[in-house]
């Protein structure tokens, strides 16, 4: 049985793996892959000491970080898909068909792209409904685009659409946009972006590929159609935390709910860190630096046993 | 077994199917749609997708980085061709 299962090999994951092969204890940590959200980002420039770097080599920074301790056990490729109660801690199913005991868990299981959950989205995912607009907004040259979503993801794919598409329209549900002043002014002032607030997405058009976006205009009521052949899709995450549910306290949206100094959950033996927790700002700095507090805080709970 | 694999060079999920087909050995061709406007059109006509990777194994239509789909078809295709043997 191991001290200690991490479930996740994004940046809290791997602090708190780093940490925990340091403290010696019996860890574990099981991911999918490493490099949690930003594996897509072009250029991350507020990793700190680091001026720039691309989401990808970064993933992999954290790998080797991780595989350079020597008393760890990873397994990568894979998922936790349940979590059972057992004497003693925690069994651990995996996607694959393993299961691992654990005496406490530390959750870093961070958060998923929020979908438009609108008719048409799913139909046409990857026929122009496109989640990943560092990787595809080459194949939109010459094409008008649909960018839904005001934040700063909605705003960076917008930049990253610039060099190709004909004609993006930005739209956003709120009445303001709502990311970085710095990104917003660069992109609004561009001839080629049209900007559309208060905007409600009814539907997505299309035969083979995508040809149109259906939306309401909340203030009048109007309902309008775009002719685009691509829409991205940037409207925020929702936390992975659907396997642990049934145990530990969440809020509304389904985040953790931690004690904000060692990040316990509501159940003893389950700490939790980064995006899959109610911390206020979703930042891979933030969420190493709290997984760091767990792992401390678990390393304590042994040694005071 | 032919593999195609069509990519933009920003892609990660690309870039992650070549390392996993590095890995276990496994050659392909890759066709860059952003310098090559003919692969582009081959992707787009073979597929009709507008999103990378899009992975073409003996003439079958693959979208996205899957592992355990591309898992199970390289062991089925590894059992196929060593029965063959």
């Amino acid at each position: 049985m191991y001290d200690l299962a991490i479930i996740g090999g994004g940046p809290a994951g791997v602090a708190g793996g780093v940490y925990a092969a340091r403290k010696k204890m019996k860890t574990v940590l099981i991911t999918d892959f490493f490099g949690g959200q930003s594996l897509v980002s072009a250029d991350i420039q507020n990793w700190i000491g680091v001026v720039s770097i691309s989401g990808f080599e970064w993933g992999k920074k954290l790998e080797e970080h991780l595989r350079a301790q020597e008393s760890i056990d990873i397994m990568d490729s894979d998922l936790v898909s349940k979590v059972e109660r057992m004497d003693g801690g925690w069994r651990l199913l995996t996607q694959s068909g393993k299961a691992i005991e654990a005496k406490t868990m530390l959750l870093t299981s961070g958060s998923r792209r929020r979908k438009l959950n609108v008719p048409g989205e799913k139909e046409f995912e990857s026929r122009g409904v496109a989640y990943c607009s560092i990787c595809d907004a080459p194949l939109f040259k010459d094409r008008a685009v649909v960018v839904a979503g005001g934040g700063n993801s909605g705003l960076e794919a917008t930049i990253d659409l610039l060099p190709y598409a004909t004609k993006i329209f930005l739209l956003h549900r709120g009445d303001v946009l709502k990311g970085d002043p710095v990104t917003q002014e660069k992109v609004v002032r561009n001839p080629k972006v049209q900007v559309i607030l208060n905007v409600e997405i009814q539907e997505i058009i299309g035969s083979q590929i995508v040809t149109g976006l259906k939306y309401r205009d909340k203030i009048s009521s109007d309902v309008r159609m775009l002719d685009v052949q691509g829409v991205f899709v940037e409207i925020g995450s929702v936390p992975n935390s659907d396997f642990v549910k049934e145990f530990v306290k969440l809020n509304d949206w389904g985040e953790v709910v931690v004690d904000h100094k060692t990040q316990r959950t509501s159940v003893e033996g389950i700490w939790a860190a980064g995006d899959i927790t109610d911390v206020m700002y979703k930042q891979n700095n933030i969420s190493m630096g709290d997984a760091v507090k767990a792992t401390l805080n678990i390393y304590e709970y042994f040694r005071s046993r | 077994m032919k593999i195609i694999i069509y990519t933009t060079p920003t892609c990660v999920y690309c870039r992650m199917t070549k390392e996993f087909l590095d890995k276990r050995g496994v050659s392909y061709i890759e066709r860059n749609v952003i310098e090559d406007e003919s692969a582009r059109e081959e992707m787009i006509n073979k597929s009709h997708q507008l999103g990378v990777p899009v992975i073409d194994i003996d003439g079958e239509i693959f979208v996205g980085f899957n592992r355990s789909e591309l898992e199970s078809l390289l062991k089925s295709n590894q059992s196929l061709s060593s029965k063959k043997i």
